[in-house]
């Protein structure tokens, strides 16, 4: 289980993350919701150590993680998947690929047999250049390097944001995948309701840096998304 | 001419050896090293004291500059420059400091001096390292007189450029660098230990920088402010070549070498000198991210 204890968390001098506490149970997916700027972004950053300062406690399966480096954090078995991808422009499909593995505590470069189940197309196209791919194929690609550490915990941001719909449905299956077929825990960041309640378990509502409500996916109502995100 | 060419081309050696290590700590960590320079220096003092001391000539000094130089850049990382990540100018000041600190240890004889005590081969005067003789003189090749000395700086040069590319394209270690200049934030949430990386990439620039210490002992006088200019050389070699980019590295140190050695051999050195700061502000008006940079910082 990943847990967040009384999280304060800050870009230089601005604090984004006002006293969240949360956690995410082991095996499901639990979305992170709310209009733009609430610092959901801020929240999966937050996780792997990414922001400039954080006050509060982070565990996971039971080890306070909170003052790792984010390297070790991607050791212990937390892969990040960022908005906007940011694969490597100019690595190639397999470089980009076997980033991932540096999070692998085996020290074994190799590209696991999963991500090629699940995204054929890039393990035909190993010479390709990241930079020349699609949304949809860098997304692909994202999800793929993410793979590669063998993580417990999938932390993904936006993953359909400013993708064709045709390659959406596709991730979206691959998401629900990995979370039922492989155990994969999973932390989403994502805005489609109707995605959110087919796949996820738990959800936590954001504001202004607050968590405001939370709970089984079954009490994300439509009263609560009206007043929450409506715009 | 084409000696005057094969002069610039061994003159670019050097100066790629500089900036290559300039250009991977510039751009994978964003450190402006003005200490760089002194590891020049001490490669030369340590090829002037290999051979007082252990009888070692300039070709054996090249492994044993490269381990000092090197172990010398790994301390400066670790102690100050580790400290500094993302703040230029302050690494660009306090690196200047070490370089200044460095200095005097040699023309203070890292202090002994105080107490009358001279070690042979440091103090503020000239030192300077004689060539074996299978090195000097010169050969022929293709009807053209070569001289030996310069033919082996750039065999060496070709050599250690041919391992840093290695380095950087075909291993496990290249890849985390690559990944660090392009991206260091998403590099570290892929597992990368990015400090560990960058300690072992400074300690490995400043040994390449050693070597080009103890080849320009051959052919130049050794004293302690010899690596000033150097720094401001490889910095217009990285500058125009590109952040980052070995291949622009190569071929910038190639042309402003040849650029040196070409217009010195028709006019004269200082006339050399001025064309080529010429030729380096025409570059950053036109390109001011380097001839092959595929990002600027």
């Amino acid at each position: 289980m990943l847990s967040l204890s009384n999280i304060h968390s800050f870009y230089g001098r601005s604090h984004v993350l006002h006293d969240v506490t949360l956690s995410f149970d082991k095996g499901r997916i639990t979305t992170v919701l709310g209009r733009n700027g609430v610092g959901k972004t801020t929240l999966l950053k937050t996780l792997m150590g990414m922001t400039d300062k954080t006050a509060g406690k982070i565990e996971l399966d039971g080890t306070n993680i909170t003052c790792e480096p984010t390297f070790r954090r991607a050791r212990a078995g937390l892969a990040y998947v960022p908005q906007g991808r940011e694969i490597i422009p100019d690595f190639t499909i397999r470089e980009n690929i076997l980033l991932g593995t540096f999070a692998r505590t085996d020290g074994r470069r190799i590209i696991p047999p999963l991500v090629g189940e699940l995204f054929p197309y890039l393990l035909q196209n190993m010479d390709r250049l990241g930079g020349v791919l699609s949304g949809g194929q860098q997304q692909q690609l994202a999800i793929a390097r993410a793979l590669a550490s063998e993580p417990d915990v999938l932390l993904l941001d936006e993953p359909n944001e400013g993708i064709q719909p045709s390659i959406v449905e596709e991730i979206e299956q691959t998401i629900i995948r990995l979370n039922r077929e492989i155990g994969l825990t999973i932390v989403l960041v994502e805005q489609n309701i109707e995605f959110v309640r087919r796949a996820s378990h738990q959800f936590a509502m954001m504001e202004k840096g607050r968590v405001v409500a939370e709970g089984p996916v079954s009490q994300l109502t439509e009263e609560l998304v009206h007043l929450r995100m409506a715009i | 001419m084409i000696d005057t060419m094969f002069i610039g081309l061994s003159l670019s050696s050097i100066l790629l050896l500089v900036a290559l290590g300039l250009a991977i700590t510039y751009g994978a960590m964003g450190v402006i090293n003005m200490a760089h320079g002194e590891m020049v220096m001490l490669g030369a003092y340590t090829a002037v004291l290999s051979r007082i001391w252990l009888d070692a000539n300039i070709v054996m000094a090249i492994p044993i500059a490269f381990v000092v130089t090197a172990i010398v850049g790994l301390v400066i990382e670790r102690v100050i420059v580790r400290r500094l990540y993302g703040r230029l100018l302050d690494t660009l000041l306090a690196t200047w400091g070490v370089a200044i600190l460095i200095q005097q240890a040699i023309r203070l004889e890292f202090g002994l001096s105080f107490f009358g005590i001279h070690v042979e081969g440091l103090g503020p005067g000239l030192q300077n390292v004689p060539v074996p003789a299978v090195l000097q003189g010169t050969f022929h090749l293709a009807g053209v007189e070569i001289n030996t000395y310069r033919a082996f700086i750039i065999v060496v040069t070709a050599a250690l450029a041919a391992v840093t590319w290695f380095l950087l394209q075909r291993t496990s270690i290249g890849m985390q660098v690559r990944a660090i200049i392009r991206n260091p934030k998403m590099a570290a949430a892929c597992g990368v230990d990015v400090a560990r990386v960058n300690a072992l990439t400074f300690a490995f620039g400043s040994g390449l920088a050693g070597i080009a210490g103890v080849m320009m002992s051959g052919f130049k006088t050794v004293f302690p402010d010899m690596g000033t200019p150097m720094v401001v050389d490889g910095f217009l070699v990285v500058v125009v070549g590109g952040v980052g980019s070995l291949l622009g590295s190569v071929l910038s140190a190639g042309l402003l070498g040849e650029i040196n050695s070409v217009v010195a051999a028709l006019k004269n050195d200082t006339i050399a000198r001025a064309v080529i700061f010429g030729v380096v502000i025409l570059i950053i008006v036109v390109k001011p991210k380097g001839l092959f940079s595929f990002r600027g910082r």
